[in-house]
């Protein structure tokens, strides 16, 4: 159960890693929001939850998170049919993969930068 | 992923960090090539300096203005003939270009009077021209003159003209990027808010990344006036000077390219709160994302999906039929920063080809994550090369064509390699739909060029075949064709205009002169 669990989310942030940009931000404060934001929303959509847009801020990223969920809807026939808590669960897991490889394992040297 | 130590550069062994190959099962946390970092001593880097990358990538690009280099004449060399930001002004910043020509005594004696002199004059042989930008170069940052004083001081005396000046030496960085740090923060600095934009559209965004390469900014601006979206400045491409003075007026950032952009964008969120939001404007998949990504922040989103239905309707099949053709290719893309990760998945998606190595002058190491994560196991990413780590990295990986810049490419045109000019492109534009079939169409001419046959034959001791006559592209392309693509009724190479850019100041946009549709959002 635990490998499938694993293998689900590497399949889900491989998508990320090569299609996406929005994770790439140049700083690490700024990927942390917008990892958190972008699968928040994106996990919000294919739970069929509320989404807040009620700030520019909002819309950016629940833009991002529309074409992410939909991609993965396509893609990862998987997810269809799984309850909702066990998506929750799965992306509770990439979004933790995602600030590893992009913030907390990451070797750029430049993300703590203090300026952009 | 381990790093790799090219033979060529054993003596220079710090090398070793900035070259990685792409391992299977490996990721970023595993290895990253180090990056923006000055070149070691003993390499002969291909990077520019950071005032070419200030003047030279981002400032020159906007039209409407007198661009002036306070330096020695040499600096200013790049204009007509190797820079290719069109503009729709009949390409006033690429024809003219204007240098204070400091010499000796100039440096013994300053040039800041030999300077004003420069500016009055420039301004007065070109009347209808009320903007000038000035680049310090190294010669005038050591000498110490106050460009921003002079600059103040012929505003004053010459009313209803405005300059900008950028202060970023060929020394102020490892590389042209940290020029193109300096001139972001500059132009928000000294020109953001100085300007009342006029609105015309409830949707408005800043295209910002965007440098109008043989009309990458024209195509996708119609996009977005299809859309019925207001372009209110390109960041810098085809901009204008007063739509740049303009920009906090937005209420979008659409970024392009974030190496050389994103630190205007991320000030704008942070001053004015406009959000960023990065897109990739190359590629069938991508480009469409974008567009929809950008009309979903406006609540527009049926009028980005006729565009995509409709664009590729009309250019896929060609898109297809270069694709059928160049599957497997193998591609060296060693570009400047960004176009390593806008390109690596994509040419690999939908031209079929398979990118063996990565690399980049000036990028950091953001650019290397992206990159390295698009591209394929297997492939060596390399920061900061020098030409004979180029060569060995050809020899080792035999790529059919390299798109790389001009003096990487001439290297490799003497080993017999093709290569695509990937900063100024051939017969662009590239971006768009259709313009992404001219960037096939270009591979295709390039990797079955039967002129390029030829001269990998050597006179001085090959054999030279006397029963070969006359050979075209298509009898070396379709040779091994299975017969169903070769005779393929669906697919057809490219059927546009040699200039396909001809008419579009003539397009009627719809949706920019009615009201927009409600449930606008921003
Ligand atoms: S390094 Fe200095 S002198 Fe050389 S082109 Fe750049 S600004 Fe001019």
């Amino acid at each position: 159960m635990e490998e499938l669990r694993k293998e689900r989310i590497e399949q889900l942030v491989d998508y990320i890693m090569k299609k996406c940009l929005w994770q790439f931000h140049s700083r690490a404060w700024d990927r942390r929001d917008q990892n958190e934001n972008i699968l928040l929303k994106t996990k919000q959509i294919l739970c069929d939850e509320k989404v807040a847009l009620e700030t520019p801020a909002d819309r950016c990223y629940w833009v991002d998170a529309v074409l992410l969920a939909e991609a993965y809807r396509e893609k990862y026939a998987w997810l269809e049919g799984l309850p909702k808590e066990e998506v929750a669960d799965i992306m509770k897991g990439v979004h933790e993969r995602m600030d590893y490889l992009t913030i907390d394992g990451s070797l750029n040297q430049e993300l703590t930068d203090q300026h952009y | 992923m381990p790093y790799h130590l090219f033979k060529c550069s054993e003596c220079i062994p710090e090398r070793k960090e900035h070259a990685v190959i792409k391992g299977p099962g490996e990721t970023l946390a595993d290895a990253l090539p180090l990056g923006y970092l000055n070149t070691i001593p003993g390499t002969i880097s291909e990077r520019g300096c950071a005032y070419c990358g200030a003047k030279h990538v981002i400032g020159t690009p906007m039209k409407d203005v007198i661009h002036l280099s306070h330096g020695p004449v040499g600096c200013t060399y790049d204009t007509l003939q190797t820079k290719r930001y069109i503009s729709d002004n009949d390409n006033f910043q690429i024809k003219y270009t204007f240098a204070t020509d400091m010499k000796e005594k100039h440096i013994v004696f300053g040039a800041e009077k030999m300077l004003k002199q420069n500016i009055v004059e420039a301004f007065k042989a070109f009347p209808h021209i009320k903007a000038m930008t000035i680049y310090q170069t190294c010669a005038s940052a050591l000498i110490g003159d106050d460009i921003n004083a002079i600059a103040a001081e012929v505003m004053e005396e010459m009313p209803g003209v405005d300059i900008f000046v950028c202060n970023s030496p060929g020394f102020g960085g490892p590389s042209q990027s940290g020029g193109h740090h300096k001139i972001n923060i500059a132009w928000i600095n000294q020109k953001v808010g100085t300007f009342e934009p006029e609105i015309k559209s409830d949707y408005v965004i800043n295209y910002v990344g965007e440098y109008n390469i043989q009309g990458d900014q024209v195509v996708m601006d119609d996009y977005f006036k299809r859309m019925g979206i207001q372009v209110l400045s390109t960041f810098t491409g085809n901009g204008s000077y007063n739509d740049l003075r303009g920009m906090h007026r937005a209420h979008l950032n659409v970024l392009e390219c974030a190496r050389s952009a994103e630190y205007i964008c991320n000030e704008l969120r942070k001053r004015y709160g406009t959000p960023r939001l990065d897109i990739d404007g190359f590629g069938f998949g991508p480009l469409g994302a974008s567009l929809r990504k950008v009309a979903l922040f406006f609540g527009i989103e049926d009028r980005a999906k006729k565009i995509i239905e409709e664009e590729t309707a009309r250019w896929k099949p060609e898109l297809d039929w270069y694709a059928a053709r160049l599957k497997g290719k193998k591609v060296c893309l060693w570009p400047g920063g960004s176009k390593l990760w806008h390109w690596a998945h994509v040419i690999h998606d939908e031209m079929q080809v398979d990118v063996v190595s990565v690399y980049t002058k000036f990028g950091h190491q953001g650019d290397m994550e992206k990159g390295i994560s698009r591209c394929e196991e297997g492939a060596l990413a390399i920061d900061d090369p020098n030409e004979l780590e180029g060569l060995e990295a050809m020899d080792m990986l035999e790529p059919d064509i390299i798109f790389t810049g001009k003096r990487p490419g001439e290297v490799a045109k003497k080993i017999r390699v093709p290569y695509l000019n990937a900063h100024a492109y051939h017969n662009g534009p590239w971006k768009g739909f259709e313009g992404w079939v001219r960037f096939a169409r270009d591979i295709y001419n390039a990797v079955y060029s039967p002129i390029h046959e030829l001269s990998k034959l050597d006179i001085s001791k090959d054999e030279i075949p006397t029963d070969k006559g006359f050979v075209t592209r298509r009898m070396l392309s379709d040779a091994n064709l299975p017969e169903e693509v070769r005779d393929s009724t669906e697919m057809r190479p490219y059927s546009g205009n040699f200039d396909c850019l001809a008419g579009y100041e003539d397009r009627e946009y719809p949706y920019m002169k009615t009201q927009p549709a409600p449930g606008a959002a921003a």
